[in-house]
C-alpha cells in the first residue's frame, strides 16, 4: 500500500504554554482538540477517527464524549512519547486508506508542570532493572542518561560545549519570535549559557528540556477531501516509524549514539521518494541539545560525529541554510512530545508562520524519539 | 570522593529480587557475577529470558574479571534524587568489560586521576559494603 501523498493535515490547535495550567489536562486535550477542529473548519461529527497518545482507556472516551463525537470512531495507539506524535499519521493514513475512517483526530497533552513536582524521571525509576543495576550508582535519570551519550560524543569526535550552546541560543531566539513560547522573553547569549553552572556535565540548564503544562491536535483526512476545507493542505509525503535494540536501557545499546531515527529517516524518505537535501527546515525531538546533534546525524544531514559543526555558523537558525525548530521547540518553547513540532511545521508549510516563517517552505520535517523508539514525518505543500 | 555508600544509602537495589539476587551475592563476597549462556557463551545482560545472541533460556551465573575501560561518564552536579543533597558533585560511569565489551555497567567511578577522564581508560571493579545485605560494584581508574 503506498501512502505517501494520500492524506493531510488540515487542521492544527494548541493551547497556551504554561509552567502550571489552571485546569486540568483533559480540559486542555479539549481545547487543543475543538481548536484543531475549527482551524479546519470541521465538526465533532466529522470526526471518525481518534488517536490519543497518552490517554487511558477512559480518557480516550471522555474526549470522545466532551467533544460530541458520538458515531463510531476508530482508533489505535502503537508508539510512545513524542514518537507516538510524529507517527500518528501513520495509523491516520493506514485507517483512511483501509476505509475505516475518513477523519482522524490526534491529541497529545502534558501537564508534567502540575503533576510530576520536578520528579520527571519517575516513569524510569519504576523499571526494576534500572532501580537495581543503574539509580543505585547514580545514573539517573534523564539528564545524566542524555549527558552520557553527549560526553562520549565529545570524546570521540571533539563536539564541544558551545556547539551545544549554539543550539540553545539559537532555539532561544526562535522562541523570542513566538506568541506561545514559555522563554519568549529570556533572551540567551553563549557567553551567558557557558555561565551557567552544571547541572550533569556537559548538561546546563539551557541544555534541558521545559517542564510545563499544555496540549495540541491536529487533524487529518484524505487529501482529495483536504483541498475542499478552510486550509491550504498539509500533506503527509512519508512517515517512517523504528525501535533501537535493548529498549529503554540505553546504556547498554550497541551503537549507544545512535537513536531510532537511523530507521525511521530511511522509511519516511523512501516513502516521499526525498532525501534529506529535499528538506527546507526540521523540528527534531529536541529534549537535550545534544540530541539535536544525533538525530540530524542519523536522519543523514551529516555523517556521524559531524553534528558539532554542522550546527555552527548560523546554519540550524532561522535565516540559515537549515532551520531546526523554528518556534524555540521543546528546549524554549513548550516540552510538548513533539506536538508543538507538528503544529509549527504545518504554520511554516501554510506560510502562516508570520515573523518566524521560512521563505518558499516546500517541505518539512518532524521526528519524534521516546528513548527506545522514534518516528520521522515528512510534510510538503499540496502541489 | 564521597563514599558510594553514603550517595546510594537511600536507593539500595531489593537484594532479594530473584533476577538479581545472585549478582548482590557474589557482590557480598567479592565476585563480581554475570548471567552467561550456556548454549553459546554469550552474557545475557541485563538479565534477560532470552539471550540477546542464540536466544537460548539456560544462563549461569559466571565470575568474570571485573577489569573494563571507561566507556563515558557523566559528573553529576545537581542532586536529582532525595538523599543526594550535600554529596555533589560525584562521577557516574558506564564502563564496557574485558571480559566482553558488549557488556557496559553502570558505576560510580572512584580514584579519578588529576589529569581529568578519557574513554577508554582502565578501570577495575572494587566492592564496597553498605551494609550486611549489599555491597556495590564501582570502578576505580587504575
Amino acid at each position: 500500500m503506498d501512502l505517501s501523498r494520500r492524506i493531510a493535515i488540515v487542521g492544527i490547535g494548541e493551547t497556551r504554554y504554561e509552567r502550571r495550567a489552571d485546569r486540568p489536562l483533559m480540559t486542555l486535550l479539549l481545547d487543543a482538540s475543538r481548536a484543531a477542529l475549527a482551524d479546519a473548519g470541521l465538526a465533532a461529527r466529522d470526526v471518525d477517527g481518534i488517536i490519543a497518545p497518552g490517554t487511558t482507556y477512559q480518557e480516550l472516551h471522555e474526549i470522545a464524549r466532551e467533544l460530541g463525537v458520538r458515531q463510531q470512531f476508530f482508533t489505535a495507539s502503537g508508539y510512545s512519547g513524542g514518537a507516538a506524535v510524529a507517527s500518528a499519521p501513520l495509523l491516520a493514513a493506514l485507517a483512511i486508506e483501509a476505509g475505516l475512517a475518513r477523519t482522524v483526530l490526534c491529541c497529545r497533552g502534558l501537564a508534567w508542570g502540575s503533576e510530576r513536582h520536578g520528579n520527571v524521571g519517575q516513569l524510569h525509576a519504576e523499571m526494576p532493572m534500572k532501580a537495581t543495576f543503574e539509580i543505585p550508582f547514580g545514573w539517573y535519570p534523564q539528564a545524566v542518561y542524555f549527558a552520557g551519550m553527549a560526553r562520549r560524543h565529545m570524546e570521540l569526535y571533539g563536539t564541544t560545549e558551545a556547539q551545544l550552546g549554539t543550539i540553545a541560543v539559537a532555539f532561544r531566539r526562535h522562541a523570542a519570535l513566538s506568541d506561545n513560547a514559555l522563554l519568549r522573553d529570556r533572551p540567551l547569549t553563549l557567553e551567558q549559557y557557558l555561565a551557567e553552572p552544571y547541572l550533569a556535565e556537559p548538561f546546563r540548564v539551557s541544555d534541558c528540556c521545559l517542564v510545563n503544562d499544555g496540549a495540541g491536535a491536529f487533524v487529518m483526512t484524505a487529501r482529495e477531501r483536504a483541498r475542499d476545507l478552510r486550509q491550504p493542505p498539509v500533506v503527509v509525503l512519508g512517515v517512517g516509524a523504528g525501535v533501537s535494540e535493548d529498549g529503554e536501557y540505553a546504556s547498554l545499546r550497541p551503537d549507544y549514539l545512535a537513536t531510532a531515527a537511523v530507521h525511521s529517516a530511511p522509511q519516511a524518505f523512501a516513502m516521499a521518494g526525498l532525501a534529506p537535501a529535499d528538506v527546507d527546515f526540521v523540528t527534531l525531538y529536541d529534549n537535550f541539545t545534544s540530541m539535536v546533534i544525533q538525530q540530524l546525524e542519523d536522519m543523514g544531514f551529516c555523517r556521524r560525529g559531524e553534528g558539532g559543526p554542522f550546527v555552527e555558523g548560523g546554519r540550524i537558525a532561522l535565516g540559515g541554510a537549515l532551520p531546526v525548530n523554528p518556534s524555540g521547540g521543546q528546549l524554549a518553547q513548550a516540552f510538548m512530545l513533539s506536538m508543538n513540532n507538528v503544529c509549527e511545521s504545518v504554520r511554516q508549510l501554510r506560510r502562516a508562520a508570520g515573523p518566524r516563517q521560512i521563505p518558499d517552505a516546500e517541505v518539512g520535517l518532524v521526528a519524534g524519539y521516546s528513548g527506545s523508539e522514534h518516528a520521522t514525518l515528512l510534510l510538503g505543500r499540496d502541489r | 570522593m564521597t563514599s558510594a555508600r553514603e550517595i546510594a544509602a537511600r536507593h539500595l537495589p531489593d537484594p532479594d529480587w530473584p533476577v538479581a539476587r545472585e549478582f548482590w551475592e557474589g557482590c557480598r563476597v567479592g565476585e563480581l557475577r554475570l548471567p552467561r549462556c550456556r548454549a553459546c557463551g554469550r552474557f545475557v545482560w541485563y538479565p534477560a529470558a532470552a539471550c540477546p545472541g542464540c536466544g537460548g533460556g539456560d544462563h549461569a551465573w559466571t565470575r568474570v574479571s571485573g577489569r573494563g575501560r571507561l566507556f563515558t561518564w557523566v559528573r553529576v552536579h545537581r542532586a536529582f534524587l532525595p538523599g543526594y543533597e550535600g554529596r555533589v558533585p560525584f562521577v557516574t560511569a558506564l564502563v564496557e568489560l574485558d571480559d566482553d565489551p558488549r557488556v557496559r555497567l553502570a558505576t560510580f567511578l572512584a580514584d579519578v586521576p588529576a589529569g581529568g577522564l578519557r574513554i577508554g581508560m582502565p578501570v577495575a571493579v572494587a566492592f564496597e559494603p553498605v551494609n550486611d545485605r549489599i555491597t556495590l560494584p564501582i570502578f576505580r581508574c587504575v
